[in-house]
């Protein structure tokens, strides 16, 4: 019974994106009905998402369902058990929310782009991601992969009349095809080994499977599914592509759809792929620390609003990475209760990671909605013109900092604890990868905590530094109550860690590799706490300490200065008016932090500045100054060298190209017969 | 039953691949029209003794659809082409009419030499009807690689459908009629695309002599 209602409701969920993206189509010539029938039907579709993946995820029912094709490999295949599920409600709380916000949102570009083909790929976008958790066919994967790939970057397009944008979805192209090109790769090398390219089948055939091939697998799904996930250092599409589309779709992509590449690696390393041997995540490891600390170091010197929060997804999949890596690890050395407690770890901050970083994307487009610009030096002061919007920025950049009670905190937690227990055993080696992970995630922390005081104070206190600011006005109800909405499940998730963390748990233990295994921490509803008692939290309790402290604190300052006349006046300002050219900015925030980080982010430096004040008054020349813009190592060391390698390559390849296209026959008819030769001997 | 015997089918593929090697030794851009006018009546030909043999409805809908692309629309509009621009004498080849020969004898022995016979196996009471098919695909290949003018290779490449086509039925590789259809179809549009697309080439170079098109090729 309950297959048959999660079967309708998921049918639901396809058939109101497909008539959401239609529809946008059809009404496209009126702005107003195809933004309310493309957010609609997302809105709809999403929510049967949730319906859909809440019942499997509290009934632990594994639903799967097929339609064969004349194509004896491809079939159109679903499966979804508690792991795609859990992915699957991600995808949908988020779309839901997204679409709430895209009503309101989409408004500003009415009259300028086409709303129709916005709704037709937003609602094409989210199918292909829920696709994508649910396929169990390597060929049907494909196409969804690649439908979500396309929905994607004709999303990152969509406002084609700045050509930075057009510039930036070029790159995601290319990229992402790369690391398609990747993944076909890994699944030819599972189907030559099973023979099949069905996930369930290829699990049960692949135990015989060569050590080498697992291992070309292995590195061949790092790669491709890395590219989507925005891995360092093949990322170099992630912070052009995410801030250049719509601020409600660069929230699903960042918050959602880079982490299709963390389930696939979970899936493929954890579940089809038996037995990962140690260095898997010993590499997994790595990645994750020079992600979230090279994220975060980018994201902290970044002057674009959405560029900065496109790097943070990059030091935040690094977190999750660094979980999944410890997980791996443990599983390898048989102590799968502690990788238990790693992959929950990843997971929690998966799911956690999507919240508040959708709520920041939100957040950062009713600012742009308001100045128009995306530069963080032209805000300013925005908390006294948009004080909503500030306060939900505030929690978000409170939960991506990692502050207690929002839910940021317990899953960076939770992975402090995975690697603490890494460090705690096993060999030097291992150790030492442990204190390298443990160590990326503690400076991780304090920059991510010093970015997002930068991001915060900069754009919202202070004085406006523009025009635009000044005039700023509070977003539209809709683009509130997504925001609003976000904040309350930033909290919500934060408060209620122990069930939360319950339902990772039994999730983890779904994958056949845990099946009989128990997990490292135990849950309560108001505390979690690991097994040997090395660490507990408990976040209801950290809320309450908070509360009345804080209120404390409050009393005290109200009896000490109750009898205490206020006087206002204005402030000190050493004789001169006050102007916004008196403010920190963001480059001089970020100056210090800079310098320190000087050998990794290569900042450009400026001699003989020469600068005047309003009134044209000239100021004496300073040497050296050291500027926010960089030269990013991974292109000056790794993109660039591999450029000029293909430059090279190309112009070889050149001679053959003749221009006449009898050449080009004859070039085929060659291959083609080479070929009959090569099958006949 | 006279139709459904062997040696017809024989005669049909011989006619198929006799074609070809006309089309590389005629001289106007009509003849190779008219050659591949006749190649895709033959063809078709094929097809209907097939269908009728399988007693198939849906494959005979697919040969009436092959007979009103093939025989008729395609030739109609290249004929046409040649009209409007008149260029009954565009067609010039890279290697002269004895050593074309000679390539096509090559090509003709080594379809029949043994590291073709795993194709063989598809059909193996058809080997020579599959044999020649396969020789009517390379001659096809190698029209388009010797002949220098567009329309030529544009027949060539017509030719070359013909012969797959040929050699997909015989060897019993049909697809379902949907998708045949579609094909041919598909080839409809090639046709259309192609003519404008050669009708603007000549108004932009005065040729079809693809070797001037240098401009082409940055």
């Amino acid at each position: 019974m309950i297959d048959i209602l999660v079967k309708i409701s998921f049918f639901f969920m396809l058939s109101s994106f497909i008539i959401g993206a239609v529809g946008s189509l059809v009404f496209m010539r009126n702005n107003w009905l195809a933004n309310l029938c493309g957010n609609l039907f997302a809105f709809a579709g999403s929510a049967f998402g949730i319906i859909t993946s809440a019942v499997i995820l509290i009934t632990g029912s594994v639903i799967s369902c097929s339609l064969p094709t004349s194509f004896t490999l491809f079939t159109l295949s679903l499966h979804i058990d508690s792991l795609s599920a859990f992915f699957l409600f991600i995808i949908s709380l988020i779309s839901l929310l997204c679409s709430i916000y895209g009503i309101g949102y989409i408004t500003h570009f009415f009259n300028k782009y086409n709303i129709g083909t916005l709704g037709f790929f937003y609602n094409i976008f989210i199918a292909g991601m829920v696709l994508v958790v649910t396929a169990n066919n390597g060929l049907f994967f494909l196409i969804v992969w690649e439908i979500m790939s396309l929905a994607s970057y004709f999303l990152v397009i969509y406002e084609h009349k700045d050509k930075e944008n057009i510039k930036a979805g070029t790159l995601y192209f290319v990229m992402t095809h790369i690391g398609t090109a990747f993944i076909i790769f890994a699944f030819l090398l599972l189907y030559k080994t099973t023979g099949s390219f069905d996930f369930t089948i290829i699990k049960d055939n692949i135990s015989g499977i060569s050590p080498f091939m697992k291992n070309s697998i292995f590195v061949l799904t790092i790669i491709g599914f890395g590219t989507k996930a925005g891995i360092i250092p093949l990322h170099t599409w992630l912070p052009g592509a995410h801030p250049a589309a719509p601020s409600h779709v660069s929230a699903l992509m960042s918050g959602v759809m880079i982490k299709t590449g963390i389930y696939m690696f979970i899936r493929i390393f954890l579940d089809i792929l038996p037995d990962a041997p140690l260095w898997w995540g010993y590499t997994i490891l790595i990645i994750g620390s020079i992600s979230s600390l090279l994220g975060i170091l980018y994201a902290l010197i970044e002057h674009d609003i959405k560029r900065l929060l496109a790097y943070s997804s990059i030091e935040n999949i690094g977190i999750i990475l660094l979980g999944l890596g410890s997980a791996l690890v443990f599983f390898s050395l048989n102590m799968k209760s502690f990788a238990i407690m790693g992959l929950i770890a990843a997971l929690y901050h998966t799911l956690n990671h999507s919240i508040f970083k959708a709520l920041l994307f939100m957040g950062a487009g009713s600012v742009i909605s308001g100045t128009h610009t995306r530069n963080i030096e032209e805000y300013g002061g925005l908390i006294k013109t948009m004080p909503q919007t500030a306060f939900l920025f505030l929690i978000g950049s409170m939960a991506v900092s990692a502050l207690p009670p929002f839910n940021g905190f317990f899953s960076e937690w939770l992975t402090f604890q995975s690697l603490f227990h890494g460090i705690k055993s096993f060999s030097f080696f291992t150790q030492l990868i442990f204190i390298i992970a443990a160590g990326s995630l503690i400076f991780t922390g304090g920059l991510a905590a010093a970015c997002f005081v930068k991001a915060f104070g900069i754009t919202f206190l202070a004085r406006p530094r523009s025009e635009a600011a000044k005039h700023a006005k509070e977003s539209s109800f809709t683009l509130r109550i997504g925001m609003a909405s976000l904040a309350v499940l930033t909290l919500f998730f934060g408060l209620f860690a122990g069930p939360v963390s319950s339902m990772l748990s039994r999730i983890s233990k779904s994958l056949c590799v845990f099946q009989d295994s128990e997990s490292a921490i135990s849950t309560q509803f108001h505390a979690v706490k690991l097994q040997d008692d090395f660490a507990i939290v408990s976040m209801p309790g950290i809320l309450i300490s908070l509360v009345l402290f804080i209120t404390g604190i409050v009393i005290i300052i109200y009896l000490l200065t109750r009898n205490q006349k206020i006087r206002k006046g204005i402030t000190w300002d050493c004789g001169t008016s006050l102007t916004p050219r008196m403010e920190i900015t963001d480059t001089g925030f970020s100056r210090s932090l800079i310098t320190i980080f000087g050998g990794l982010l290569k900042p450009s430096r400026q001699s003989d500045i020469e600068y005047h004040d309003a009134n044209q008054r000239y100021f004496q020349k300073l040497n050296i100054a050291t500027l926010g813009t960089r030269h990013d190592i991974y292109n000056t060391y790794l993109y660039k060298p591999l450029q000029g390698l293909v430059t090279i390559i190309a112009d070889y390849v050149k001679t053959i190209q003749s221009g006449n296209i009898n050449g080009y026959i004859l070039y085929i008819f060659i291959a083609m017969m080479s070929l009959l030769l090569l099958f006949v001997i | 039953m006279f139709l459904a015997s062997s040696q017809f089918l024989y005669f049909m593929e011989i006619m198929i691949f006799v074609s070809v090697i006309f089309m590389h030794m005629c001289k106007k851009n009509t003849s190779a029209v008219f050659l591949y006018m006749f190649q895709s009546s033959m063809l078709t030909l094929l097809l209907i003794i097939i269908s009728i043999k399988e007693a198939s409805l849906p494959f005979a809908m697919v040969t009436v659809f092959t007979f009103i692309i093939k025989v008729i629309i395609a030739p109609v509009f290249f004929l046409n082409l040649v009209k409007r621009h008149k260029f009954k004498f565009a067609v010039s080849t890279y290697l002269n009419m004895p050593m074309t020969l000679l390539t096509l004898t090559v090509l003709l022995t080594i379809t029949h030499y043994k590291f073709l016979k795993p194709l063989v196996s598809l059909a193996p009471s058809k080997e020579n009807l599959l044999l020649l098919s396969f020789a009517t695909i390379l001659a096809s290949i190698f029209l388009i690689i010797n002949r220098r003018g567009a329309l030529s290779q544009m027949v060539g490449i017509l030719s070359l459908e013909n012969g797959i086509v040929s050699f997909a039925s015989l060897a019993g590789l049909e697809e379902n009629p949907g998708l045949q259809i579609g094909i041919t179809f598909n080839l409809l549009v090639w046709v259309i695309i192609a003519t404008v697309f050669v009708s603007m080439i000549y108004r932009k170079f005065g040729t079809l002599n693809v070797t001037t098109m240098k401009d082409l090729k940055e």
